[in-house]
């Protein structure tokens, strides 16, 4: 157990000089800032430096030649940032464009929305008539053509006329027949009764001649 | 009420308020419950907002059928007619404004009132029932004017035709019959059993349902549900539907129509059933749409069971009111 403890002991301690370690050494590596900025510390420090500093010519030298190409590396991002702010704005101009003609485009479709709605409407109309107009066909349908039945009212017409016309001739016949028998009869009356009177006179006269005689 | 209450209630008349927004629903118990469907239909309902906010015992018999004029709701159950104001109904006060009777010749049994509709032209309530006439009232002085005969049995429906001033009434008798309603004189009479495309004996010759569109009618019960050519007085379309159908409109180019069977069917003028939509209950006995608001635009079905199915879509059931 006291091992284990000395053990812990050790470990923390490791620990602190551990965090110590990483904070000098982060701050060491970072303390410039990152990236541009950086740069642009370490050109400022660099350049104090070999202001206030005595160089060899060769060192001096060298040494600015590395400031100028820490000033064209600043200057090349410098450059870069600019023009990825060109292009940010380029975006968001294009974005505008577009969100504009989305807006546009969705008035039109509510637009063509509220048209195919009342052609909807029209068409349901439309299609309530046909479907009133075929059943109502439906039904003329199952009567007879009035062609047809014109032609079968022609027909029977005529056919009815035919038989009035045999009817009237019949009608005719029968009363001339009707005639001739009543004249065929009068005369055989009349012929009777010239007849009777002629037996009568002749009967008259044979009695009075006897009278006659006796006076 | 009990669950035994409420696995045999059975929804016979519905009716929407005058501004779009409340359904009243009477029952074979004799109760109204009015829903709020702008709650039902709101974005934020809930399963309260799928019950009545209003329910209360109207008559002692079962409300056969309901009627809404511009202010005031019409119930008739018990052969007596209530009238309750809708501005009251909605903060829920269930004192009747009215309630009459029409002169009923027996009096040893009080007849039901089976249909009721009015005539706009001149504010009459018309109204048929068991005891084979229609009765004629004034809804201003409340007086019964007149009554039709001619029917030998109980009425079922009633429908009106708003351009020649027609009363069309369908009975247990099998006849559709026509009447003037300025003379008040039968003019026509129609026995649709008597046509051997829409009978069907095996179910009976009563008609339950009419329903006029101008010159076109619908009938049916007993008889297949078929459509009619007033003028011509001659059957177009007969629809194959099986059962027996209790309410039929025209809507748009669609019939609508509910009946036995637990199905909405939407059939086309020529006689062709479109679509049967399925629904809760297992028969259905009225069918509402509500017309009047058009954000409210919804169809309602009751029958037999507690539950009124809503169609906001008329092509399916989007969700239940129950009692």
């Amino acid at each position: 157990m006291w091992f284990n403890v000395c053990v812990c002991v050790c470990v923390c301690v490791c620990v602190y000089h551990f965090t110590d370690e990483v904070i000098r050494k982060r701050l060491l590596i970072d303390g410039d800032g990152a990236g541009d900025d950086r740069r642009i510390n370490v050109l400022m420090k660099s350049f104090t430096k070999w202001c206030h500093s005595s160089f060899s010519p060769e060192e001096g030298f060298s040494q600015y030649q590395r400031m100028v190409t820490s000033l064209a590396q600043c200057e090349f991002s410098m450059g870069k940032t600019l023009l990825v702010y060109d292009m940010n704005l380029k975006e968001m101009e294009n974005y505008e464009a577009i969100y504009a003609d989305i807006e546009k485009s969705i008035t039109s479709a509510h637009e063509k929305i509220a048209e195919c709605k009342k052609e909807i409407q029209r068409a349901k109309r439309i299609r309530k008539n046909r479907q009133e107009y075929d059943a109502l066909a439906r039904v003329i349908k199952q009567h007879p053509d009035r062609h047809e039945t014109l032609k079968q009212l022609e027909a029977l017409d005529k056919e009815l006329q035919q038989l009035s016309h045999i009817k009237e001739n019949v009608e005719d016949k029968l009363e001339l027949r009707k005639k001739q028998f009543h004249v065929l009869l009068t005369t055989i009356q009349e012929l009777q009764q010239t007849l009777e009177n002629d037996e009568k006179t002749d009967s008259d006269d044979t009695q009075e001649s006897p009278m006659e005689n006796g006076d | 009420m009990g669950p035994v209450e409420l696995l045999h209630m059975s929804v016979f008349s519905q009716s929407f308020s005058p501004c779009g927004r409340f359904l009243a629903a009477g029952n074979n118990y004799g109760e109204i419950a009015v829903f709020s469907l702008s709650a039902a239909l709101s974005p934020d309902a809930s399963e309260a907002s799928q019950k009545p906010i209003l329910n209360f015992t109207a008559h002692d018999g079962p409300v056969f059928s309901l009627l809404s004029t511009d202010t005031h709701l019409l119930s008739a159950g018990n052969g007596e007619i209530s009238a309750w104001s809708w501005a009251e109904l909605i903060k829920k006060s269930t004192k009747a404004a009215w309630t009459r009777k029409p002169s009923y010749e027996t009096s040893l049994e009080i007849p039901e009132i089976n249909a009721m509709i009015i005539n706009p032209k001149d504010n009459s309530l018309i109204v048929g029932g068991g005891d084979n006439n229609i009765h004629i009232m004034d809804m201003e002085t409340g007086i019964f004017k007149s009554v039709l005969k001619g029917h030998t049995d109980y009425i079922h429906c009633l429908c009106f035709k708003e351009r020649e001033e027609e009363i069309l009434s369908g009975g247990e008798d099998g006849a559709v019959r026509i009447w003037d309603a300025r003379t008040n004189r039968p003019v026509h009479c129609i026995e649709v059993f008597k046509y051997e495309e829409c009978a069907r004996p095996q179910f009976g010759k009563w008609i339950s349902c009419l329903a006029t569109d101008s010159d076109w009618m619908l009938c049916g019960g007993g008889p297949s549900l078929s459509l009619w050519h007033l003028r011509s007085m001659s059957p177009t379309s007969v629809f194959p539907l099986p059962g027996c159908q209790r309410e039929a409109v025209f809507y748009q180019d669609l019939i609508m129509s509910v009946g036995e069977g637990p199905h909405v069917s939407h059939c086309l003028h020529g006689g062709t059933v479109k679509a049967q939509i399925p629904c809760t209950p297992s028969s259905l006995n009225t069918l509402a749409l509500n017309l009047k608001n058009s954000e409210h635009r919804v169809m309602t079905v009751g029958g037999s069971s507690h539950q009124i199915d809503v169609f906001t879509n008329f092509s399916y059931r989007a969700f239940s009111l129950s009692f």
